[in-house]
């Protein structure tokens, strides 16, 4: 996953970022202004996008609009210092999915942008399922048949991503644009490690293939 | 204590003055009746007198007194109680009316006309010396030609008729009193009803309801008007304020807000999972810069708060005479490391010997932040000049920048709280944007004014004029 944070003070954007990175294995992009925000929310494509409302250039209830206006469906978390009732039922009125106002519990905010990515994705429970295989979002732990799988962090990463979006065709850029951050260089033979890895620890035991390789276009993950 | 009502002092004044008039009514009334009737009454006097008079005639046959033609006396004169005396110098009484009373006497000399009392009623007498006596022709030379009447007629009816006249205008003064009296009532009340309507708008005036808009009533009464006036200026710089206040508090909390989040985020973070010793000692190193911040932003609404204080002139100080200049070198000293860290230059140009009543440190805080603005906004490279100098008998401070400037529609706001100029830049700048407002507050709290002149471009001017201390 990877989500963008539209956050001027830089501090507040380093912690958050941080944690996400750490908590959640997110790929996290800062911006720290509106304008810089707009652009980068518009030409990447972002699971989540937590956003502060006073801004620099371009508040963020402006960027929100223009966002909903080209048609972009990301979950948007919306920062706020000001709680007053009228503002934040403009502000879920003009696009946003959820707000938390300043100072929030980092865990809450982490807790909540996890749920907002998983709806936006067609998916209800924190415990993905994919036949007999379970990931557990919250504590980032994957099971099959009972059986725990130990995965590396970028293994990982690459099997949350897929299971919030089961028969789907995944292609190789997608899951470099939604793992990685702005300042990673994207090598896409990197995702073919990750993969074959994933398959191998997956079927240990005989049981039946869940990634599947569609020739030129990508993978999918179904029983 | 005892309240006092507008309505019924008009009413009693009201009252007492139309009852004083009425008085005055009946007294004139009185008087010019009395004066009147008693005219007419001595005419009739005179007019008697020398009736009886034309009665005295000589006798036909010499050696014989006055005659007096006792049957031609008026019978109904002298039933309503008419008295007279004829006397003849020499001769003595020549004739008395039936009722002359023996010791009734009218001496000569002083008025004519005078007042006295027979048997307890009041009479108005005449005395009427040297009458001729009409009958000429039988002139004899024995008997004297001239007559002294004295006529005296009683007061009764006259008194009657004044008495009647003073109480009729008396009753007829009363009920118009009390006609006016219930008009008076009536109108005031009525009169009065605007000031009702404009106490009942003014109740309405609440924390949350500030509208009020004099009623139209009220605006038409000319007495009412600068009271109606003065309410709804009032009312408006009383909102300003609470609006002002209550924008600061809401600012406050929202500026306490971010620098909280950033606090707790970093402590929150630093939690998440166990760390090494050395990213333990950068995360709390953080928080105590997170915590710095906070009080630096406490410290300035706190100065802010107290600054304004003064200006509202709650709290009266001992001031001593400072040195304008040297409160300028020493700010400038405190900023030699943020000019530096800009590649900026601060300049001072001062007059020496400039004081003004003030405390040091206020007039140094008010330099510092318009130094460190300017410094801030300041290219690289450039100077900011400080200029102090003598005006009239102003101390004038002027702090000047190169820097971008400001652009008009923004100068009106740069000393509100938390204003920060063009958001964009300001971040990365810092700041509370408390500092302006801070300067102006104690600028204006020691009788000073502080102007900004600035265009686009063209940098930046702030001219502080402070009083001298001309002791």
């Amino acid at each position: 996953m990877r989500i963008l944070i539209v956050e001027d003070e830089e501090r507040l954007a380093a912690n958050i970022a941080r944690s996400f990175r750490e908590s959640a294995g997110y790929a996290v992009d800062v911006a720290k202004d509106g304008e810089d925000g707009l652009f980068m929310a518009e030409s990447n494509p972002y699971d989540a996008i937590l956003l502060d409302l006073m801004l620099p250039r371009m508040d963020g209830g402006q960027v929100l609009r223009k966002l909903r206006a080209s048609k972009q469906h990301t979950p948007v978390m919306v920062l706020t210092a000001r709680d007053e009732k009228e503002s934040v039922v403009a502000l879920l009125n003009s696009g946003a999915d959820d707000y938390l106002t300043k100072p929030f519990d980092l865990g809450e905010l982490l807790a909540r942008v996890k749920a907002l990515i998983r709806r936006g994705k067609g998916q209800a429970s924190p415990v993905l399922a994919v036949g007999d295989l379970q990931i557990n979002t919250v504590d980032r732990t994957v099971r099959r048949n009972q059986r725990s799988i130990v995965l590396t962090a970028m293994e990982y990463r690459v099997l949350e991503y897929m299971a919030h979006r089961p028969r789907a065709v995944v292609s190789k850029t997608e899951l470099l644009e939604h793992l990685y951050d702005y300042n990673w260089e994207k090598f896409s033979n990197v995702i073919e490690v990750y993969i074959s890895g994933l398959r191998r620890k997956l079927n240990k035991g005989s049981a039946a293939p869940l990634i599947h390789t569609y020739r030129g276009q990508g993978y999918v993950l179904q029983p | 204590m005892p309240t006092s009502s507008i309505r019924r002092r008009l009413i009693l004044t009201m009252v007492l003055t139309q009852a004083l008039l009425a008085a005055g009514l009946v007294f004139t009334g009185v008087y010019y009746t009395h004066q009147r009737l008693q005219s007419s009454l001595d005419a009739n006097l005179h007019a008697r007198a020398m009736g009886v008079a034309a009665l005295v005639r000589y006798p036909e046959e010499p050696g014989h007194p006055l005659v007096f033609e006792n049957s031609l006396v008026s019978a109904r004169d002298l039933a309503s109680g008419d008295l007279f005396e004829v006397t003849a110098p020499g001769v003595g009484v020549v004739a008395r009316s039936p009722g002359w009373p023996q010791d009734l006497e009218i001496p000569a000399g002083g008025k004519a006309y005078r007042k006295v009392k027979v048997a307890g009623i009041p009479y108005r007498a005449l005395r009427l010396e040297k009458v001729p006596i009409l009958d000429r022709e039988e002139a004899v030379s024995s008997l004297p030609s001239t007559l002294t009447v004295i006529y005296a007629t009683p007061k009764v009816e006259m008194n009657r008729q004044v008495w009647r006249a003073g109480v009729y205008i008396a009753l007829a003064s009363l009920i118009f009193l009390g006609i006016t009296v219930l008009l008076a009532v009536w109108g005031i009340r009525r009169g009065l009803l605007p000031l009702q309507d404009l106490a009942l708008e003014a109740s309405h005036v609440s924390a949350q309801h500030w509208d009020f808009k004099s009623p139209r009533e009220a605006e038409l009464v000319a007495e009412l008007r600068p009271l109606a006036e003065a309410m709804e200026t009032m009312l408006h710089r009383l909102h300003q304020s609470f609006e002002q206040q209550r924008q600061f508090l809401g600012n406050a909390a929202h500026e306490l807000k971010t620098p909280v989040a950033i606090l707790k985020s970093t402590v929150q973070s630093l939690l998440q999972k166990p760390r090494t010793s050395t990213e333990y000692q950068a995360g709390l190193t953080q928080s105590l810069e997170d915590v710095e911040r906070l009080e630096n932003l406490l410290q300035g609404m706190l100065r802010l708060a107290r600054a304004e204080q003064w200006a509202y002139g709650t709290l009266k100080r001992n001031l001593e005479s400072v040195d304008v200049a040297s409160t300028c070198e020493d700010a400038i000293e405190g900023l030699r490391g943020l000019a530096n860290a800009h590649h900026a230059d601060i300049k001072l140009n001062a007059e020496d010997g400039i004081l003004c009543r003030a405390d040091g440190e206020d007039l140094q805080l008010v330099w510092i932040n318009l130094l460190e603005n300017a410094v801030r906004y300041s290219p690289e490279g450039t100077t900011v000049n400080v200029k102090v100098a003598r005006n009239d008998h102003k101390a004038r401070v002027v702090v000047e920048d190169q820097g971008p400037g400001i652009p008009a529609e923004e100068l009106p706001l740069i000393f509100e709280r938390f204003h920060r100029g063009d958001s964009s830049r300001t971040r990365e700048i810092g700041g509370f944007g408390l500092g302006l407002a801070i300067a102006k507050a104690l600028v204006e709290a020691y009788g000073g004014t502080i102007t900004p002149e600035s265009a686009v471009g063209q940098g930046t001017r702030m001219i502080v004029d402070l009083p001298l201390n001309l002791n």
